[in-house]
């Protein structure tokens, strides 16, 4: 190996971690996958793999360190285009502030739609235990926990009640009065089979409340799932999103695709410059040029009867044999230059050797 | 045999060749072989660009684009390095625009190492090298925006591009700055031919750090490539041979190399 310098204790850190971080990808592909089973590698992989994504993540906070750093100083010291650093930072903290709104506000409804699921689940539960008694965990009495569940229940609906009201009355909330109907009517439904429940005996479980159970629990998960659908249909038009929406998709893409609509402009500039016929190598261009473009379109077929497979010729042999040579010789290039990096056979410049 | 995750027979041999190659070249440079670099012309005008940027008074522009921290972005820092020192030497502005925070970091530190060589690490400006987006066409569009404000004297692009690279080349073309551009990505080539002075093809962006710098590690592992890729192109014709043979007399597939050494091992009992 080849060493220009001598290494200091922080190169050979990243020397050894650099080849640890290495090899074990370089066994993972080597071995055949019953190796990499026996060994106990393929268990681990997605973890391990998921590990070098969080590193990859924490990169996030070094660009918003970057951007802030860079641009904020610009602006309080107000150097030449400190405007333009200002309208970066506050957009910065307009997408910051949106996102986060929007993420605390789904949130709230996630909560809100997971303690309606739940109804239906602890019905389930209280169902199961009673028919096979759990023996690894200790439940309170039936009688007690068809209480609670009635408990729980009627704060539920009232809560469901209040909100499709609240939607209803703000008249934003994007639903369909057919949706805030069926909700309506779940709920009164729901509202109902409590009330029975309420006003059975339920020292013991029997086939009938057990069987009344199991109705209440298919009545629960149906009003779950609409109100699960009132609630996202009312996310879809909050003022967080509609902000959010606005920034994303409203300016951000439409600014990305305005971008993306000058290569049209460019492409006709560049293509001016290039098809100048001054040598013979632009001359073939220029020549390989309008026969893909003739043979592109149906005029050319008009023009010359083979054209459009003198096209696919020129495409699928010349222009592919040269892509081909392209990324053979960058693939070679790139995978000696891998080996280096993995062992860290680096000149000076880029490991250690600082003065 | 699920797609590449574990190797074949094929590809392994061909990882211990390429192994083989590297450190007979590392033995030879270490025991004091030079090996010959034709002249790359764009690299040649790297000197000239900068040059041209010191007689303007003009800031030389160096991008890595998309490129993300791996082998190519090494092959770009070599000549980054060249470029800063050069930079640094005749007192120019160097823009370093970015778009990947991680590579950002190993930028800065390759640029800054190089201001210290020429012994001009006070005059090393951290504001140059400028994070723009980790957005494709927002990067591009600060980019244009660069340019524009900066009218810069040169340009180099080089690393991986994708649809904004004719942006980009187009800018500096506006402001009539000398442009070198390297890409490993085909499809960009035609757009910088097109656009720029000079462009490097696939692997000459590889080879061009090693012109530039003539480490001996580099100039190395540039010969052990090369080794490797002439083994290819006999393994093409060679391949081109067989192939032709088999179609006379198809009896042969079983015992054709390409057969054995794409041999599916994952069943091998270990």
């Amino acid at each position: 190996m080849v060493t220009t310098h001598v290494p200091d204790t922080r190169a050979k850190l990243i020397r050894i971690f650099t080849f640890l971080g290495g090899i074990y990808f370089f066994l993972y592909f080597v071995l055949p996958e019953s190796a990499v089973t026996a060994l106990g590698m393929k268990a681990h992989h997605e973890q391990i793999s998921n590990g070098f994504i969080v590193i990859g993540a924490m990169a996030l906070g070094l660009g918003l360190y970057n951007i802030v750093r860079a641009h904020g100083s610009r602006v309080v010291f107000q150097r030449s285009g400190w405007f333009n650093s200002l309208a970066l930072l506050v957009g910065l903290v307009a997408m910051i502030g949106a996102t986060s709104a929007q993420w605390i506000e789904n949130l709230g409804n996630t909560k809100d739609i997971r303690s309606v699921q739940v109804l239906g689940e602890f019905a389930t539960r209280i169902i199961e235990d009673a028919k096979s008694p759990p023996t690894d965990r200790v439940v309170p009495p039936f009688a007690e926990r068809v209480s609670a569940l009635v408990r729980y229940g009627e704060g539920r609906v009232s809560l469901i009640e209040s909100h499709t009201n609240a939607s209803v009355e703000a008249g934003t909330n994007g639903a369909s009065s057919v949706l805030v109907g069926e909700v309506r009517e779940r709920t009164a439904t729901v509202r109902a089979k409590l009330g029975e429940i309420k006003a059975m005996s339920w020292e013991q479980p029997s086939d009938d409340s057990l069987s009344r159970l199991t109705q209440f629990s298919q009545d629960a998960a149906k009003l779950a799932s609409s109100y699960s659908i009132i609630k996202r249909s009312h996310d879809a038009h909050s003022a967080s999103q509609k902000v959010y929406d606005f920034l994303f998709d409203g300016l951000f893409n439409q600014l990305g695709s305005a971008m993306f609509a000058l290569l049209g402009v460019y492409i006709a500039a560049a293509a001016y410059r290039a098809f100048r016929i001054r040598t013979i190598e632009s001359g073939l261009m220029m020549t390989a040029a309008v026969i893909v473009m003739l043979g592109q379109i149906s005029f050319g077929k008009e023009i010359y009867e083979h054209m459009p497979s003198l096209r696919q010729w020129l495409l699928e042999v010349p222009n592919s044999a040269a892509f081909r040579a392209i990324r053979l010789g960058a693939g070679v290039a790139g995978l000696m230059l891998a080996i280096r990096m993995w062992l860290s056979i680096e000149s000076k410049s880029f490991s250690s050797g600082r003065k | 045999m699920s797609g590449l995750e574990h190797i074949t027979p094929g590809i392994l041999v061909m990882l211990g060749i390429a192994g083989i190659f590297l450190y007979r070249e590392l033995k030879r440079v270490q025991g004091g072989y030079h090996h010959f670099i034709r002249r790359i012309p764009g690299i040649d005008a790297v000197e000239g660009a900068v040059g041209r940027c010191a007689e303007l008074g003009r800031p030389v522009v160096f991008t890595t684009a998309l490129t993300d921290v791996g082998p190519v972005l090494y092959a770009c820092l070599g000549v980054l390095h060249a470029v800063a020192r050069k930079a640094a030497q005749y007192k120019l502005k160097l823009i370093v625009p970015q778009y990947s925070p991680e590579a950002m970091a190993l930028v800065e530190d390759t640029v800054r190492e190089a201001y210290r060589d020429v012994g001009r690490g006070s005059s090393f400006d951290p504001d140059g090298i400028k994070f723009l987006s980790g957005e494709q066409f927002a990067f591009a569009s600060g980019y244009m925006g660069l340019m524009h404000r900066e009218k810069a004297g040169a340009a180099f692009m080089f690393g991986a591009f994708a649809a904004e690279a004719l942006v980009l080349a187009e800018a500096g073309q506006q402001v009539g700055a000398r442009q070198v551009a390297a890409s490993v990505s085909p499809e960009q080539v035609a757009f910088f031919i097109c656009t720029c002075d000079y462009t490097l093809i696939g692997e000459e962006l590889f080879g061009a750090s090693a012109y530039v710098s003539r480490e001996p590690v580099q100039v190395a592992t540039l010969a052990a490539q090369d080794r490797l890729k002439l083994l290819f192109v006999g393994f093409i014709v060679v391949g081109v041979l067989l192939a032709t043979l088999q179609a006379w007399y198809p009896g042969l597939a079983a015992w054709m190399p390409h057969t054995l050494l794409s041999a599916d091992w994952s069943s091998l009992a270990w």
